[in-house]
């Protein structure tokens, strides 16, 4: 036996743990669950029958799970797009020298480390339009009673608040470390020519950013399509199926519902999904860098 | 020295390894509400565990969405629970399947010493009935009716509480003012169907084999809701959320004047505001008085383990005297004959009320269930509609009769 042959059987001896892991708790369940997409009934606890495509082309005429992929859809770009800019902004400001900075990062970061649980409920709390601390502030200044998770128009809005809330600290932390890892030299060379504050944010440090911003935008989407947590500790879905997400669609269909196998073919549709827009993404931001 | 120790090593290691399967062989799995984990009903386990020397009762407890995420998948995985409580729809659905065990045959054997169904309200065996054959035990049986809060109504001039719409209404908006509600109403949808039910109208009509909540009459009833939340504006519109607990912290907190609830909420009133002066009234009657029926069965998994073992709990935890301290001590009401007629259960005055609806009560879910026609899709279809009534003040009408032909095509497609 060579030694080349030697190492690879080494590595893989060592991988192999992971390797039996992945396949076991991660592809066999897949490929399960791939298996009872094209099946009725209850496959896996009971009585199926083939059925082909026919669970895949219903999912074109659930009213839910179409208002599902609209509101989950709202609910990712929106956690998005708003989780960046503002990330974007802070971090921008706190790598200038803002007095006790290291506090308001730690005070920014701070909810991105506490269980989604404990956040939900916080909120949901907070929220009540009774009993909530929010309304009750509110009525203090004298203004009007807030409807944030009982009106159906602004119940996903404040769910994105929330998201935000929650993820702002992690993107302002990448983002600082990013805006830190550009070289000094490229902004006095730029302020030599004569560039002002803005050019120097806008030619400099947003294009060297595109790569972070990449990254947070991949990683902040692929969650948010997937969000389950939120809509189901705040408003089980409700009001009116406003925040009904996706996923929690698919967990109804699935426990509630007790049809495992249309279940798994929303699954399976939504995997789909998040590889198209990941694609996308990556299309529409991936910007090749080079800084000498 | 090293081959000896090894050796000990390995004969201690089979040896526990023994001793832990012995010990988890004797283990009884029960799966239960997280709210209905009784000092009552963890002395029956106690006393299981005395009578029957190496064996344990593993209590887990979970609130109802999460208990049914579990036991969907030990089913998938082949190893469910020995015994199971579920809230009133399940027995049907999963004995359908075949995945319930028939405990036709552990009745007949034990009739002398556990009358059952004999003592059972009529209500709760035809629950628990599949195609002839009995598939559960019911161990409490509820209905939600009328609180309110004596001195909101005095203060208002009214002595008595509303029998009817009229009164109601009258009622609800004389109460209302600053920061206090008239009435509170529930977010899940099952607790719009008194309002339904008492006008005549029904979730499923089984003469034309239809969903039917879409009628007028069921229009009526939702739409009577929301006009005292968005017209009357003597009731908040309900909060969403995980529980269904939103009225009753409002009724505790003396910012309701009216809740519609079951005995479920006994307790947590009295602690959480010993103060307050509230009773209990019957069911309004509109066409009709009705309320919503509800409760608590106990299941066996086909596959179960010690199937044996669970029907003695089954018949200990649904005794009549366990029923009876249950009820005295945590305000449930119970299925059993023999527990309505029990005397300490006839003096108390909030239990004796409870138990007083559950004539009138109907299990909202029953009739389709039977029919074989139960599919959790139609009360989501339901639910969204009835929120769309409550929360966007869209006409009951028009959104129901979508909703009810929705639902139908559910049922056709089935």
């Amino acid at each position: 036996m060579t030694y080349k042959t030697r190492r690879t059987l080494t590595a893989y001896a060592f991988l192999s743990p992971a390797i039996v892991y992945f396949l076991i708790y991660f592809f066999w369940p897949i490929a399960i669950e791939f298996w009872a997409s094209f099946r009725s009934g209850q496959p896996l606890i009971g009585d199926s029958a083939f059925v082909g495509l026919k669970n895949y082309a219903h999912i074109l005429n659930d009213r839910l799970a179409i208002k599902a992929i609209k509101a989950t859809l709202i609910y990712a770009i929106g956690s998005v797009v708003f989780t960046l800019v503002l990330a974007l902004g802070l971090s921008a400001l706190l790598v200038g020298p803002v007095r006790a900075r290291n506090g308001i990062r730690a005070i920014l970061f701070f909810p991105y480390i506490i269980s989604f649980v404990i956040s939900a409920l916080m909120w949901r709390a907070i929220l009540d339009p009774y009993t909530g601390l929010l309304n009750a502030a509110l009525a203090k200044v004298g203004l009007p009673q807030q409807f944030w998770l009982v009106d159906p128009d602004t119940a996903i809005w404040t769910l994105i608040a929330v998201s935000v809330w929650k993820d702002l600290g992690y993107a302002v932390l990448i983002y600082i470390a990013a805006i830190q890892g550009i070289p000094a030299h490229l902004y006095e060379a730029a302020r030599m020519d004569g560039a002002r504050r803005h050019h120097l944010f806008r030619d400099i440090t947003l294009p060297l950013l595109m790569p972070t911003t990449l990254f947070l935008a991949v990683v902040i989407m692929i969650t948010s399509l997937q969000e389950m947590a939120l809509p189901y500790l705040m408003t089980q879905g409700g009001p009116a199926n406003a925040t009904r997400l996706y996923s929690l669609h698919v967990y109804e269909t699935a426990f509630q519902g007790l049809n495992i196998g249309y279940a798994s073919a929303l699954s399976f549709a939504m995997f789909m999904l998040i590889l198209l827009i990941t694609w996308a993404q990556f299309k529409l931001l991936h910007r090749d860098i080079r800084h000498v | 020295m090293l081959k000896s120790i090894l050796k000990g090593s390995a004969a201690t290691l089979i040896a526990s390894g023994i001793m832990a399967g012995a010990a988890s062989a004797e283990e009884i799995r029960i799966y239960f509400n997280a709210g209905h984990g009784y000092d009552t009903y963890l002395e029956v386990f106690e006393e299981f565990e005395a009578d029957n020397p190496g064996w344990t009762v593993a209590f887990e407890r979970y609130q109802w969405p999460d208990l049914r995420t579990k036991l969907v998948a030990d089913f998938a995985a082949g190893n469910p629970p020995d015994l199971v409580a579920e809230p009133g729809a399940w027995v049907p659905e999963f004995a359908q399947q075949g995945l319930l065990y028939n405990l036709d045959d552990l009745a007949a054997r034990d009739r002398a010493e556990f009358d059952y169904p004999g003592d059972w309200q009529d209500a709760s065996v035809e629950k628990n009935t599949v195609d002839g054959s009995l598939y559960g035990v019911q161990i409490h049986l509820t209905c939600a009716t009328l609180l309110y809060n004596v001195d909101m109504l005095k203060e208002a001039g009214y002595d008595n509480p509303p029998t009817n719409w009229a009164e109601f209404r009258e009622i609800a908006k004389a109460t209302t003012r600053n920061g206090v509600f008239g009435f509170a109403p529930n977010a899940v949808w099952a607790y719009s169907m008194p309002w339904v039910m008492q006008n005549g109208g029904r979730y499923y009509d089984p003469e034309t084999g239809k969903i039917a909540f879409g009628s007028e009459a069921a229009a009526e009833g939702v739409q009577f809701l929301s006009d005292l939340i968005h017209e009357d504006r003597s009731a908040p519109v309900p909060v969403t959320g995980a529980d269904y607990e939103g009225p009753q912290r409002l009724f505790t907190a003396g910012r309701a004047a009216m809740i519609i609830t079951g005995p479920w909420d006994i307790n947590p009133i009295r602690t959480g505001n010993p103060d307050l002066n509230w009773a209990v009234a019957p069911s309004l009657k509109e066409v009709e008085q009705a309320t919503i029926q509800g409760g608590v069965s106990l299941m066996i998994p086909k596959d179960a383990q010690y199937p044996e073992q669970a029907w003695d709990l089954i018949k200990r935890l649904t005794a009549v005297d366990v029923e009876v301290a249950t009820s005295l001590q945590y305000s449930m009401t119970m299925p059993r004959k023999s527990w309505l007629n029990d005397p300490e259960v006839q003096a108390d005055p909030i239990l004796g009320q409870f138990g007083a609806c559950l004539p009138y009560s109907r299990d909202v879910t029953l009739e389709l269930r039977q029919a074989g026609k139960y599919n959790p899709a139609i009360d989501e279809v339901l639910n969204g509609a009835i929120d769309e009534v409550l929360f966007a003040n869209e006409p009951a009408a028009e959104v129901l009769a979508a909703a009810e032909d929705e639902a139908n095509a559910i049922l056709a497609n089935e």
